[in-house]
């Protein structure tokens, strides 16, 4: 296991998030967390990426190194797509030139060309923003990857584009990802494995794992996985228009 | 090389958009013009008449002596109130308990009008140097401090929390993090200083009779020496002007490219 959430427990300002939710994370497996908006998604993956402390329970940490990619990009807008690339290597200490070499190779295989790398992130398109962001966690080679509904701001092809980077990436490097996402569609193409958080602070309600490899799935099998998971009870809370 | 053709193009464009400042500053020479054509030399001398008296200052060796001495205590005191109040600004904004302790004794600081710090500094100090820097850091320290501490408590925590996940220490945070963001308000409570810093400067001396100068325009005042007068007004003005376009501009400018990066066509300069 790379990661253990044992128990954990979260409260903003008194009001319960979520009580007693274990999760645990294999080794490049890749899990996605879904659940209707407010249901604590976020929370649970601060926690996991250390950001914020639990109120209760344990995170146990197998790993030396992750990286997280925001819903937003997050970029550092006084330096360059280069450098922001080159930010947790900057972090780790290492060198200015291999500092510029990983991230021009990291660069390339999020599809940004050479000569944007020079640019500012004003200079850059979200899409473009959201690779940089992207090709910055895989900069640092982590063991775990943190993705916290990364794509919910680019546009549906350009959605698939970076879903398909991601997808690429886990094969290649091995690293174990907890995607976090209110698209069970994404869920079911990218993941291994999906756990479904409640929206009405009962913790995990349903874990369905995925048959196949992520990538391997065609778009007709994700879709009527995700019609037939619509009838399912357990997903109910994710269609219901009435919660408050 | 690359670096080099990009700085020297910097510097063009940075000296080019001197020719805009000196239409401003020539239009401030016009109006005085007008004055003087309406109130005659003795109340209001020429800007020409005043450029010469200050060529023929410049030739004496007293009067350089004097304004050594006023740029070294504007200077210092400047260093001093921007270090300090900086500073002191930065750990109030990290520290909430410190800033709410802070801020009024900030604006107590900056309710004693400078004069008063003049009298006690003549007190403490005596007829120096020493009185000139001491107030020029009591009256412009709070103005850096509010700088600092604006800068620190607007930092953007989204970009603080991705730092922190990328494993980047306090000080990496502040320098790549904070910093950055702080230069905006840092600039202009830096700029503000420096202006007063001459003016509290040159105040000072004439009041404790302390040199610089102050000194000499004091001495000039008994002596109804119009035309000294505005000499030195022009070369205290002249000092505010070179340490703000020569020295403080140029960095901002460095410091704050990016900015105008984001700016579309057409609006860059």
């Amino acid at each position: 296991m790379r990661l253990e959430l044992d128990r954990i427990g979260h409260a903003y300002l008194g009001r319960p998030v979520f009580e007693d939710l274990s999760l645990a994370l294999g080794e490049g497996e890749v899990v996605a967390l879904v659940g209707p908006s407010g249901c604590g998604k976020t929370t649970v993956l601060q926690i996991a990426a250390g950001l914020i402390d639990p109120l209760r329970g344990r995170v146990r940490r197998h790993y030396r190194r992750h990286a997280v990619v925001f819903q937003e990009p997050r970029l550092l807008p006084w330096l360059t797509a280069r450098d922001n690339i080159a930010y947790g290597l900057a972090a780790r200490g290492i060198g200015r030139t291999e500092r510029r070499a990983t991230a021009d190779r990291r660069a390339a295989e999020v599809g940004l060309l050479e000569r944007d790398l020079d640019k500012y992130p004003a200079e850059l398109s979200g899409g473009m923003r959201q690779r940089t962001a992207v090709a910055r966690a895989l900069a640092t080679d982590p063991e775990i990857v943190y993705f916290d509904e990364p794509f919910t701001a680019v546009d549906v092809g350009l959605r698939r584009v970076l879903q398909d980077l991601v997808i690429a990436a886990s094969a290649r490097e091995k690293f174990s990802a907890l995607f976090v996402t209110h698209d069970l569609a994404e869920a079911v193409r990218l993941a291994h494995r999906i756990v479904v958080l409640s929206g009405r602070q009962e913790g995990i309600v349903a874990e369905r794992t995925l048959d196949g490899m992520p990538g391997q799935r065609d778009d007709r099998s994700v879709f009527e996985t995700v019609q037939a998971w619509m009838q399912d009870p357990a997903f109910a809370d994710l269609f219901d228009g009435d919660r408050d | 090389m690359r670096h080099g053709l990009a700085f020297l193009g910097w510097a063009g464009r940075y000296l080019w958009s001197g020719w805009a400042g000196a239409a401003g500053l020539f239009c401030i020479a016009a109006a005085w013009q007008a004055g003087h054509e309406l109130y005659g030399s003795f109340i209001l001398p020429a800007p020409l008449e005043t450029v010469r008296e200050v060529a023929k200052l410049a030739q004496d060796e007293a009067f350089r002596h004097a304004a050594r001495e006023t740029a070294e205590r504007a200077g210092l005191g400047f260093g001093l109130a921007v270090l300090i109040g900086t500073t002191a600004g930065i750990a109030a904004g990290y520290s909430c308990a410190a800033m709410r302790l802070m801020r009024p004794v900030v604006t107590v600081i900056l309710g004693v009008p400078p004069i008063a710090w003049i009298v006690l500094a003549l007190i403490w100090f005596g007829a120096s140097g020493g009185t000139a820097i001491m107030t020029v850091v009591v009256a412009s320290l709070p103005i850096s401090f509010a700088g600092g501490l604006e800068g620190v408590a607007t930092r953007d925590r989204g970009l603080d929390a991705m730092a922190r996940s990328f494993g980047a220490g306090p000080f990496m945070r502040l320098r790549t993090v904070t910093a950055p963001h702080m230069v905006s308000y840092l600039f202009p409570a830096w700029t503000t200083t420096a202006g007063s810093a001459w003016k509290v400067t040159v105040m000072a001396e004439l009041l404790s009779n302390a040199g610089g100068l102050g000194g000499d325009l004091a001495s000039a005042r008994a002596l109804f020496d119009i035309p000294r007068v505005t000499a030195i007004v022009l070369v205290t003005v002249g000092f505010a002007l070179f340490t703000e376009y020569a020295v403080l501009q140029p960095v901002r400018d460095r410091l704050e490219q990016w900015r105008q990066a984001g700016q579309p066509w057409g609006v860059k300069r």
